[in-house]
């Protein structure tokens, strides 16, 4: 008995002092930097958000400056909350964060505020408006782009027609309602379009559009286009056209334009086009560095979109380094 | 000897005492040359932050303790948060009002019936003998009457208090009595499930935790998303107390839990009722056969869990200004993981509540540490995962036998370890072994 618990004590202050040692380490090599930036992403088992962090973490790379922290809320609220007042704990000098919802990341968003630290709203709003500074993609915006191109595809500006199916993202989303608002600014002015399904869900997946467009398929002899409000379910709706051997006479559209997902298909010809959603990673670290280097930043800053068709997607995976 | 008796007696603490001083003495320096995770607003962030987790965990050690388990605690915070943030938001006639404001009857009406029986059939035992000329069916009528007043006056009082406040929105108060009824109500449906149809524990909760969060989807109606309960001045200003410091020093979430430990450890440790539970955990036949009502004591232990995750719910719908079926997903692992880690055995009659306490804070202070390390996100679950399977074999004192099957030193100690550990049974009177 006594010397088992000695021995358990001395193993005890062997693991405390490794431990610690080891901690202690880490901390020695972010010595000489200059800026301290945390970041609080939502989770990082997405493809947009792993992008996401690609993005910043590309920029991050260039500016030797800079320390950047990245934590990842595994998609929870109170997990996102606990990681920001982390980071008010260590006293970043700017704060990054793309919110799960406005709600709930409000009140810690602003506690950073009351600690006199900038904050830097990414992706998606915060109920406060005392933020130095909001980046993201406006999906009105894209949902117009999206829509003025498939009014071209169908044979142009007053003489479109066709039957169109559009597979929305979450019913209670506010990025499905906004790219379908901005497609419809377009596309009902044209009388010759007629849409076969009224606001069918798939839910942002692929396997629930494959359903949806296999129904479609049975159910209508033509389709002309299909307008999916992210790519996987465009892409779920050409497998579904493909195995009933009728991809040829039909155009996908796609929104997100990720380099590994959606511009992939669009080079490989599965997708007709599809829209970038462009991350808000890199440009919302410039703008920090920006905003800690004394210069004046503006309120809000919307990210522009980008069409990608088979002629530019070559390139841009190039760019991309695919 | 003395010193190293006590020092084995209390091993709880170890785990914690080891964290803590590895979170002192590794921690990051602010700019200023502060130790950040000594830092005052530092550790408080850690107390509200396992505040949630803390609360569903108390209910849990009675369950697990008792020999059960329970999954659908998770899902009744989620619909507990929903129909808080319904209350305080929407006025008028809502799915959260009529799910809330009969269940609060209903709890009223019962508990109202049951707590008065249960007090005149006592009162009738100490009376028996002394009066044997009473006329019995005259006392049993009444033993029945009385409490059935007593309930429906209360059932009436509630519906008074709460009714009026449908029309414009529910204040603090009256969502401090809706939520905790709701999950009352949920749990002593498990419980009498449990009980009554003699199922697994495990499958029936589990069930639960499905049609809970079914029931919660519902009640939040087609739009899944966030119910704003603070974008302007939506819901009533003295909602904002259970955000507030408590004197300025104790965040109020804190204080629910510490509160929820104190009084339900002190129910477990002093009274019949505690030692019941134990009983009925180290073997429910034999409690039965002493004279134990096994059944309703469990029913009380999972009423009592559901009733905890509903106060969380409150205060989880306080911290992020939002109640959704997703809210608590998760959560009951967690907590599961946390109690376990506290010394309470997954097969029942052993446990306390101070071992859970130190287990959530464990739990709660290592993931702060990782944190404030900015270690990778994935590799912090690979570490919390063994470190959780370390600290159960130190518990255990199991590790010993775990170096004998590697063949390793340590091996020795096989056989004096198996013999030295007291047998379930006698453990079981030990009540978690750390008292003095």
């Amino acid at each position: 008995m006594k010397r088992r618990d000695t021995l358990k004590l001395a193993a005890l202050g062997a693991a405390l002092l490794t431990t610690t040692a080891l901690l202690s380490t880490g901390h020695a090599m972010a010595q000489d930097k200059k800026w301290k930036i945390g970041f609080s992403q939502v989770t990082t088992i997405e493809p947009w958000r792993a992008q996401f962090n690609k993005d910043i973490l590309a920029e991050a790379a260039k500016h030797p400056e800079v320390e950047l922290i990245i934590t990842d809320g595994e998609d929870k609220t109170e997990k996102q909350v606990a990681d920001v007042e982390n980071l008010i704990r260590q006293e970043v000098d700017a704060l990054l964060v793309s919110p799960k919802e406005s709600a709930g990341l409000t009140g810690v968003v602003q506690q950073a505020i009351d600690a006199k630290i900038p904050v830097f709203v990414l992706d998606r709003n915060v109920d406060t408006k005392d933020y130095t500074q909001f980046v993201g993609g406006d999906n009105k915006l894209i949902g117009r782009a999206a829509g003025e191109y498939a009014v071209e595809l169908l044979g142009g500006k007053g003489k479109a027609s066709g039957n169109v199916v559009e597979i929305w993202g979450g019913m209670g989303t506010q990025p499905a309602h906004d790219r379908h608002d901005g497609f419809h600014e377009f596309t009902d002015k044209e009388p010759g379009i007629k849409y076969l399904l009224d606001q069918q869900s798939g839910d942002w997946k692929q396997d629930q559009a494959y359903n949806l467009m296999a129904n479609a398929l049975k159910s209508n002899e033509k389709i002309d286009l299909v307008y999916g409000h992210n790519d996987p379910m465009a892409y779920g709706a050409y497998l579904a056209a493909k195995d009933v051997g009728r991809e040829k006479d039909i155009k996908f559209i796609g929104i997100d334009g990720l380099p590994n997902e959606g511009v992939q298909m669009v080079n490989k010809g599965e997708l007709t086009a599809t829209f970038t959603y462009v991350t808000p990673g890199a440009e919302g670290l410039r703008q920090a560095i920006k905003f800690l280097n004394g210069e004046k930043v503006e309120k809000t800053i919307t990210l522009p979109t980008q069409k990608i068709t088979k002629e530019n997607a070559a390139q841009v995976l190039k760019d991309n380094g695919l | 000897m003395t010193a190293l008796k006590l020092l084995s007696r209390t091993k709880l603490y170890w785990g914690l005492i080891a964290i803590f001083l590895i979170g002192v003495l590794g921690s990051p320096v602010s700019s200023k040359g502060n130790n950040i995770f000594l830092s005052y607003g530092n550790l408080l962030d850690v107390l509200r932050q396992v505040s949630t987790t803390g609360l569903i965990a108390t209910g849990m050690t009675a369950v697990i303790i008792t020999g059960g388990i329970d999954l659908s605690v998770g899902s009744l915070m989620a619909i507990c948060s929903v129909v808080c943030a319904m209350l305080l938001t929407v006025p008028g006639v809502t799915p959260g009002v009529v799910l809330g404001v009969p269940t609060v009857a209903v709890v009223a009406l019962c508990l109202g019936f049951i707590v008065t029986r249960f007090i005149f059939l006592n009162l009738e035992k100490s009376r028996a003998g002394a009066d044997a000329s009473r006329d019995a069916r005259l006392d049993r009528a009444r033993g029945l009457v009385t409490p059935a007043i007593v309930g429906v006056v209360l059932c009436c009082l509630s519906l008074w208090y709460l009714l009026p406040q449908v029309e414009p929105k529910f204040g603090v108060l009256g969502v401090l009595l809706v939520a905790p009824c709701v999950g009352l109500l949920f749990g002593a449906l498990n419980g009498f499930i449990i009980v009554a149809g003699r199922l697994q524990p495990f499958i029936v909760t589990l069930a639960m935790m499905v049609t809970a969060l079914g029931i919660a989807r519902l009640t939040a109606g087609q739009n899944n998303a966030v119910l704003p309960v603070y974008t302007g001045s939506n819901a009533t200003e003295d909602f904002e107390l259970l955000r507030s410091m408590v004197f300025g020093v104790i965040p109020m979430p804190g204080l629910f839990f510490l509160g929820a430990i104190l009084i339900y450890g002190a129910v477990l440790r002093f009274t019949p009722f505690g030692r019941y539970v134990y009983a009925i955990g180290g073997n429910e036949e034999a409690a039965r056969l002493s004279g134990i009502a096994a059944g309703r004591v469990k029913i009380v232990t999972y009423a009592v869990s559901g009733l905890l995750a509903g106060i969380a719910a409150v205060l989880y719908v306080a911290q992020y200004r939002q109640g959704k079926p997703d809210a608590g997903a998760g959560l009951e692992l967690d907590a599961i993981a946390a109690v376990v880690i506290g010394g309470t055995s997954l097969m029942g009659g052993r446990g306390s509540l101070t071992g859970t306490f130190c287990g959530v804070l464990i739990f709660g202070l290592l993931s702060n540490i990782l944190q404030l390390h900015n270690i990778n996100s994935n590799l912090q679950l690979v570490l919390k995962g063994m470190i959780i399977i370390g600290t159960v074999l130190v518990q255990e004192r199991n590790a010993g036998d775990l170096l004998a099957y590697l063949r390793l030193p340590g091996a020795a100690h096989k056989e004096t370890a198996a013999a030295k550990r007291p047998s379930q049974e006698t453990r079981s009177l030990n009540l978690g072994g750390n008292k003095k």
